[in-house]
């Protein structure tokens, strides 16, 4: 396992050499940030002398060469927009969206788990149609749209919670609700399906025909085999949700990575965006190789 | 072991409601730690609640009043720094922290401070905060405000309160560029003591406010100067500009009481915010035309002045204005509004609209059956600027010219217009924060046209000429109305409107959008 541990981590270096070098050249491609960041009055000779003082028209090999000799000290550069270095700036907005993302995990699970056996367990009754219907439903629903219902109902009408920002534990709800509830409804199917197969194996027959009452057998037996897809989803709706609140952050204006990355590759501000993919790559295989670690735990048979 | 079950999930429910029950809770009746707060201006404790929170659509970008070239950031600048002249309400340039100056010769002006003037750590300003200042953007060419300053030669400081200012050439607009975004007056001996970046973190001013905080894309925060020169502003305790770039969230916030003041509302919502028990929005033209730069470039059809005059006489800006916009624009037929210097009052609030004219000069240029051209626009950039395009559209295919519109993403479009990409005509809004006529008329000259519209007029290249460092205003002033009259008969451009500004007030406060979009809170009073 230790050894097995380190290996991944070494892993680590080489993919996100790779996703910066992929990141650089899809940012390169993207055009010249200097226009976007004068007016739209500003004469070509301004331009020219902004895009000379920034090195931007150097080639693209003296740039990425300049770019790896900065990143290799964990230096992306200075930020267009800011005028400040972008790694402090990025790692700035990260406890923000960790707490967003932490929060609607929790939402997730709290409605997942109990639908996702519920519905298993009462196979084809109303419960079921409820939970997989419901599934569809909220699945279906565009996270920026979900976000302004609730923002109507809940803070315009009924005036329970503020309508954005980030402070308290209130303004945190209803966006966190807002990204949850869509988790909630993949993680349910999952659950449910996976339940329904771990339902029909030998070993809960033989649970049962011992005598074991039906609510250990279903949350004892079979529940700890069931999580091991669930273990998958969740640590990967993790990652997706700390680079992926991009939409929920803006209709909330809350405060982290994810609206700080759109504001970027609108400004093409190369310097956060390197940075803000690089953090978030980070964090994905983080939460991969914790996936991994869990599956052993939770499956002593599995060897590595 | 159904009963079981039952509960194990009846717990979860309920601890889910807790969750939210005690959230709920905490959101009333109290004033955040970011500054939110209740709908009603009076706290629980009776006292009157002297917060101003204002929601803008997107985060100021640094405190280096040099490098952001951005109205919403200099919004939060011209509360906490003072420049050497600003504009009153009519546009006028009048004294801030000059207190008086002479023009000694057409590159030399000497100016006197005020007395009494201090920063907000309590150093007094003087002529060198503005040498340092004003010597830092116009030699430094990385900054973003550079072009607008490095007219300025250098600062000669004569005393204490002294100085002279001089320039390269005359400079007939250098009191434009001194009265807006950008002219702050920075502490040098602070910046020098602490560095640029403690400054950056910990600005300081002479303005009415100084800085509490800024949490990033989330909230500044304002309190008043004790020791500002004009007197501490009593009005507000706090000023907090909270960042809310989606529009429905931010007209939300309004409506809920979250916000005072919420910018740029868009037309969509005018309904929903003026119905709304408590709110209103306020409109004031801004200083930016909308327009359709035409190509003159041999061979096209628009390089014909009688197919432009068509294609103007075929537009109803009217109906853009009052329609499309909601009311939300002013025709025109000048880039130099009212509030510049040398606008021309013919040429605002009219608009040429005479579809049979439009198809005879159509015919006199050889054009009856029309012709197919293609018109280039940002989507989203402007108010309605996609809706705008599509009825010119509309109303061109009535004259028989069949436009064919292309929208591009802002970023390709700005590509479009550095590479010279542009097709027949494209839709472009231009601004003017100098205020000064010069600075729009300029965009006749040749030189800076070639291969872009390749438009050319020799009595406007005279007169620019001529204007550029004329030293006598009333002088300057007609030559810059005369530009205007050729370009509004010669369509170079086919200007459409002025915007306006539309910002979402409750009625708890008393707000008047001035048309340079700043917001300044000690001019805003409580009700």
């Amino acid at each position: 396992m230790g050894k097995y541990l380190i290996r991944r981590l070494l892993q680590v270096i080489p993919v996100l050499f790779i996703i910066s070098f992929v990141v650089f050249c899809l940012v390169f491609v993207a055009g010249d940030p200097v226009a976007l960041m004068l007016p739209e009055d500003a004469s070509q000779e301004d331009i020219e002398q902004l895009r000379e003082s920034l090195g931007l028209n150097e080639p693209f090999h003296i740039q990425y060469f300049t770019y790896m000799v900065g990143l290799v000290q964990l230096d992306f550069g200075d930020s267009f927009r800011y005028n400040q270095s972008a790694l402090p700036i990025v790692l700035e907005r990260l406890p923000a969206t960790l707490e967003l993302a932490a929060a609607a995990m929790i939402i997730a699970i709290i409605i997942a788990i109990p639908f996702g056996i519920w519905s298993a367990t009462k196979k084809n009754s109303p419960v079921d149609f409820l939970a997989t219907g419901g599934s569809v439903l909220w699945k279906a629903m565009p996270n920026f749209w979900l976000g302004i219902m609730l923002i109507l109902l809940f803070s315009v009408t009924l005036g329970w919670f503020p309508v954005s920002g980030r402070g308290t534990l209130s303004h945190l709800v209803l966006p966190a609700i807002t990204l949850g509830t869509g988790i909630a409804a993949e993680m349910t199917r999952l659950i449910r399906s996976s339940m329904l197969e771990i339902l029909n194996q030998d070993y809960i027959r033989t649970a049962k025909s011992k005598g074991i009452r039906n609510f250990f057998v279903v949350n004892k037996h079979a529940f700890r085999n069931a999580l091991i897809p669930v273990v998958t989803i969740t640590a990967l709706q993790t990652s997706t949700l700390v680079g992926g609140t991009l939409v929920t952050e803006t209709v909330f204006s809350w405060p982290g990575l994810g609206q700080l990355l759109i504001q970027a590759v609108n400004t093409r501000d190369m310097a956060i965006v390197q940075a803000s993919v690089f953090v978030i790559a980070f964090i994905v295989i983080l939460m991969n190789l914790l996936a991994d670690i869990l599956y052993k735990i939770l499956d002593p048979r599995i060897k590595y | 072991m159904k009963r079981k079950a039952f509960w194990g999930i009846f717990l979860f429910v309920i601890s889910a409601i807790l969750l939210v029950g005690c959230s709920g809770g905490t959101s009333t009746g109290e004033t955040t730690d970011n500054g939110q707060k209740e709908t009603d201006k009076t706290t629980d404790n009776g006292q009157v609640d002297k917060t101003l929170t204002i929601a803008v659509g997107s985060d100021m970008v640094s405190f280096d009043i040099h490098n952001h070239n951005n109205t919403s950031t200099e919004a939060v600048h011209v509360n906490m720094f003072n420049y050497l002249f600003k504009k009153d309400a009519s546009g006028n340039i009048i004294n801030e922290l000059v207190e008086e100056y002479e023009i000694i010769d057409d590159l030399t002006v000497e100016m006197k401070l005020r007395e009494g003037v201090t920063f907000h750590n309590g150093d007094p300003l003087t002529s060198e905060d503005v040498k340092f200042t004003l010597e830092r953007v116009a030699k430094d060419d990385k900054l973003k405000e550079y072009p607008n300053y490095k007219q300025i030669k250098e600062v000669q400081v004569i005393d204490e309160l002294t100085f002279r200012v001089v320039t390269h050439a005359p400079e007939p607009s250098l009191f434009h560029r001194l009265s807006r975004l950008g002219s702050g007056i920075l502490p040098k001996n602070y910046i020098e003591a602490n560095g640029f970046d403690h400054f950056l973190a910990n600005p300081i001013g002479t303005g009415p406010y100084q800085f509490k905080e800024w949490v990033r894309d989330d909230h500044i925060t304002l309190v008043p100067f004790e020791n500002y020169y004009n007197g501490k502003v009593e009005e507000w305790d706090e000023v907090v500009f909270r960042v809310i770039p989606e529009n429905s969230t931010r007209v939300s916030e309004l409506l809920t009481g979250g916000v005072d003041i919420a910018v740029n509302i868009p037309p969509a919502d005018w309904d929903r915010v003026n119905s709304n028990e408590g709110t209103a929005i306020v409109q004031e033209v801004s200083n930016r035309v909308i327009m359709l730069i035409m190509r003159a470039t041999e061979g096209l059809p628009t390089a014909d002045v009688r197919v432009r005059q068509a294609l103007d006489y075929a537009i109803d800006d009217g109906t853009l204005a009052d329609i499309v916009l909601k009311g939300g624009a002013v025709p025109t037929k000048t880039m130099v509004g009212p509030g510049n210097f040398g606008d021309n009052p013919d040429l605002y609030n009219t608009f040429n609209y005479d579809v049979e004219k439009a198809k005879a000069l159509l015919a006199e240029a050889g054009y009856a059956d029309g012709f197919e051209m293609t018109l280039q626009a940002p989507r989203g950039r402007y108010l309605q600027d996609a809706e705008v395009a599509e009825m010119i559209a509309g109303m061109l295919a009535a004259v028989n010219v069949k436009v064919n519109v292309e929208f591009l993403e802002w970023s390709n479009f700005v590509e479009m217009r550095n590479a010279n990409e542009n097709k027949e005509a494209y839709l472009l809004g231009l601004g003017n924060s100098m205020f000064d006529g010069a600075y729009s008329v300029d965009w006749y000259r040749a030189e800076r046209m070639a291969g872009h519209t390749d438009y050319k007029n020799d009595r406007i290249e005279e007169l620019l000429a001529a204007s550029a460092s004329n030293m006598n205003p009333e002088e300057r002033e007609k030559q810059i109305q005369e530009i205007s009259a050729i370009a509004a008969e010669e369509v170079p451009f086919i200007k459409l409107y002025q915007e306006k500004i539309n910002i979402g007030v409750s009625d708890k406060i008393d707000f008047a959008p001035t048309s340079d979009e700043m917001i300044n809170a000690a001019s805003i009073k409580r009700k």
